[in-house]
C-alpha cells in the first residue's frame, strides 16, 4: 500500500477515495456547515434580514449627517447675519459665489496645480517612506541609527522649514513638492516601520523553513504584512500633504488653492476663499475614500484578520 | 555524502538548549527512521517546541547536534516540512497560494505548481476552497491547508508542533485520523510533538517521553500497534497499556517539577542533580 503511494505521487490524491470507501466524502459533508459557523464571512441563512438591517442603519446614518450639517449651516448663517460685518463668509454668500468661482479659469488652474502637487508628493512619499520604513522596521541597527532623526523631523514644525526651502529650491513649484513630500513621508515611515516590526515571527519561520531567498522574504512577506500599516500611514499623510502644499503656497506665493485663498481673503472675498477650502476638504475625503475602497477590495483579509 | 545503509534518517544527538542561565533541555538523544513516526510527549513548557525548532534548523542548539541524512543541521535543511501549532498561514494569500508557497519560493514555474497544489488540496479535503482566504476558514480547515503546504514539497522529514492543539476536540479527532491516512499513503519520517498522551500513542510508532527540568529523555516506548491505524486502534488493549504507562510517567514528572519549584528558594542546585 505504501509502496504504490510512493511510486505514484500524482495519483495519490485520488487513491483514498477508492480505498477508504465513504470516509473522506462524509468528512467533507461535515465541513460545509462547519465553515458557515466558523467563517466570519460565511453567508448565513438570515442574510436577507441582516441586509435589511444594514440598509436601515445606513439610511439612519445618512439622515443624521444631513440633519447635523443643515443645523451647523443654519447656525452659521444666523450668527454671521446678526453679529458679523458683511464681508465675513456665510453659507448663503458662499452659495452665491459658486457660479462665479466655478466659471473662473484661474480657480481651476489653482486647484489643478495644488492637487497635482499633492498627488505627486504622496506617490513619492509612499515609495520613499515604504522603503525607509521597511528597512527601519526589520533591521534593528538601521532603526537605532535613524530613529532619533526621524523623530526630530516629526516633532519639528515644518512650516519653519519652508522659508529655508524657498532659498534652496527657489519660489517654484519644486519647493511645494519638497514640502509635501517631507510632510507626507514621516507618518508613512513611522507606520510602515511599526508594521514591519510587528511582523509575527511565525511568518518568517515559515519562510525560513522553505528556504525562501531574502528578496522573497521582503517582497512576499514583509511588504504585504506591512501593507495595512502603509495604508494607515497614507491616511495620515493626506492631511499633512495638503497642509504642506497650502503653507508652501502661502509663503512662496505659488499659484495654487493656498494662494487663491490668501489672495481672496485679502481682497475681502471670503466667500470665494471658502469655496477653495471646501474643494480641499472634498479632495482629502475623496483620497481617503479611495484608500479605504482599496483596502476593502484588494485586502479582504485585513479587516477580517 | 550519503548515509550508510540502515542508519536513521534523523539523528538527535545529546541536544541541549539554554536561554540565558535557564537550561530547558539537556542531553536529548533519539533517532527517527525513514517513514517512521515518533511522537514526543511531555508536560507543557518542557521544551518540546524548542526541540522541534532545533531539528527544523530554526533555533541553534546550545550543545549537541541534529543530523538529517548524515548532514548536521545548521540552517533549515532542504526537504523538511513543518506544521505549526498556529498554522502560520499567510493571511494575504489564498489557500492555493499558501499550499504552493514552498514550491513557489524555490522558483517552480506556475504551470508545475498548479497540478501539485490541486492534488494536495484534494488530499486534505479542501476542494472548493482553493480561492478562500485563511480568515474565511475554520481552524480545522486552516490546519488542513497548513498540512498541505508542508506536504507539497514532498518532504522526507515532517515536523509537527502540536498541530491539533488549538482545535476543538471533534475536529482534532477527525484530523488525527486523516493525518494517519495521509502518512500511510506517503510514509515520511515524522516527529510529532504533542502534550496529549492519547494523541502521542495514536500517532506514533514510538513515543519519546521528556520529563524533568531541564527536560531529558525519560524513556522511549515502542507503541506496537500495527498500521494502518484507525478509530479502532484506540480500543485495543495495547493502546491502554501504553497510554497508562505514559500517563504515570508524565504525571510523576509533573509532580516532581512542582516539588522542585517549591524547593527552589531553599536549594536551586537540586534541579540539576535530581535526575
Amino acid at each position: 500500500m505504501s509502496a504504490t503511494g510512493r511510486n505514484l505521487p500524482a495519483a495519490a490524491g485520488a487513491l483514498p477515495e477508492v480505498r477508504q470507501g465513504q470516509r473522506p466524502s462524509v468528512m467533507r459533508m461535515r465541513l460545509a456547515p462547519g465553515r458557515r459557523a466558523g467563517g466570519p464571512n460565511g453567508p448565513g441563512e438570515d442574510s436577507g434580514v441582516e441586509a435589511e438591517a444594514a440598509r436601515r442603519e445606513r439610511t439612519q446614518v445618512f439622515l443624521a449627517r444631513v440633519a447635523a450639517g443643515l443645523g451647523i449651516l443654519v447656525l452659521w448663517q444666523a450668527c454671521a447675519a446678526t453679529l458679523a460685518p458683511g464681508y465675513i463668509a456665510r453659507p448663503l454668500g458662499i452659495l452665491g459665489q459658486v457660479p462665479a468661482v466655478f466659471g473662473d479659469q484661474s480657480f481651476w488652474s489653482a486647484a489643478g496645480s495644488t492637487l497635482l502637487a499633492v498627488v505627486e508628493g504622496l506617490i513619492i512619499a509612499v515609495v520613499i517612506g515604504t522603503v525607509i520604513g521597511l528597512i527601519m522596521g526589520r533591521l534593528r541597527d538601521v532603526d537605532r541609527a535613524l530613529r532619533l532623526y526621524v523623530d526630530s523631523f516629526y516633532a519639528m514644525p515644518l512650516v519653519a522649514l519652508v522659508p529655508l526651502l524657498t532659498v534652496w529650491f527657489g519660489y517654484t513649484p519644486l519647493t511645494r513638492l519638497v514640502v509635501v513630500v517631507i510632510e507626507a513621508v514621516l507618518p508613512i515611515i513611522f507606520s510602515v516601520a511599526e508594521g514591519a516590526r510587528s511582523l509575527p515571527a511565525q511568518f518568517t519561520d515559515v519562510a525560513r523553513t522553505y528556504r525562501a531567498p531574502w528578496w522573497r522574504v521582503w517582497a512576499g512577506i514583509v511588504l504585504p504584512a506591512s501593507l495595512p500599516y502603509l495604508l494607515g500611514g497614507i491616511d495620515l499623510a493626506i492631511g499633512r500633504a495638503l497642509v504642506g502644499a497650502v503653507v508652501a503656497e502661502f509663503i512662496a506665493s505659488l499659484n495654487g488653492l493656498g494662494y487663491y485663498i490668501l489672495f481672496n481673503v485679502r481682497s475681502f472675498q471670503e466667500n470665494r476663499a471658502m469655496l477653495a477650502l471646501v474643494l480641499l476638504v472634498v479632495f482629502a475625503l475623496a483620497v481617503r475614500g479611495l484608500v479605504s475602497l482599496f483596502v476593502r477590495r484588494e485586502l479582504p483579509w485585513y479587516r477580517a484578520g | 555524502m550519503t548515509q550508510p545503509a540502515g542508519a536513521p534518517l534523523i539523528h538527535v544527538d545529546q541536544l541541549s538548549k539554554r536561554y540565558g542561565d535557564r537550561t530547558v533541555m539537556s542531553g536529548v538523544s533519539f533517532d527517527v527512521d525513514t517513514s517512521e513516526i515518533v511522537s514526543v510527549v511531555g508536560p507543557s513548557g518542557c521544551g518540546k517546541t524548542t526541540l522541534l525548532r532545533c531539528v527544523a534548523g530554526l533555533t541553534p542548539p546550545s550543545g549537541g547536534a541534529v543530523s538529517i541524512a548524515g548532514h548536521v543541521v545548521t540552517d533549515p535543511p532542504e526537504g523538511v516540512g513543518v506544521v505549526f501549532q498556529h498554522f502560520g498561514l499567510f493571511p494575504w494569500k489564498t489557500v492555493s497560494g499558501n499550499v504552493g508557497y514552498g514550491l513557489t519560493v524555490r522558483g517552480m514555474p506556475r504551470g508545475e505548481t498548479e497540478p501539485r497544489v490541486r492534488e494536495l488540496i484534494g488530499m486534505v479535503g479542501l476542494e472548493g476552497f482553493e480561492h478562500s482566504y485563511p480568515h474565511q476558514l475554520s481552524g480545522g480547515m486552516q490546519q488542513r491547508a497548513g498540512l498541505a503546504r508542508a506536504l507539497a514539497i514532498e518532504p522526507r522529514v515532517l515536523l509537527m508542533d502540536e498541530p491539533f492543539a488549538s482545535l476543538d476536540a471533534q475536529t482534532r479527532d477527525v484530523l488525527q485520523l486523516e493525518m494517519l491516512r495521509i502518512l500511510d499513503q506517503r510514509p515520511t519520517a515524522t516527529i510529532f510533538v504533542t502534550h496529549s498522551i492519547d494523541e502521542a500513542v495514536l500517532m506514533g510508532d514510538r513515543v519519546v517521553i521528556l520529563t524533568g527540568q531541564p527536560s531529558t529523555v525519560h524513556d522511549v516506548v515502542d507503541v506496537g500497534i500495527p498500521r494502518p491505524r484507525g478509530r479502532g486502534s484506540v480500543d485495543s488493549d495495547r493502546f491502554r497499556v501504553v497510554r497508562d504507562y505514559l500517563w504515570t510517567v508524565v504525571m510523576k514528572g509533573q509532580g516532581q517539577r512542582r516539588a522542585e519549584a517549591g524547593n527552589n528558594s531553599v536549594d536551586r542546585h537540586s534541579e540539576g542533580t535530581a535526575e
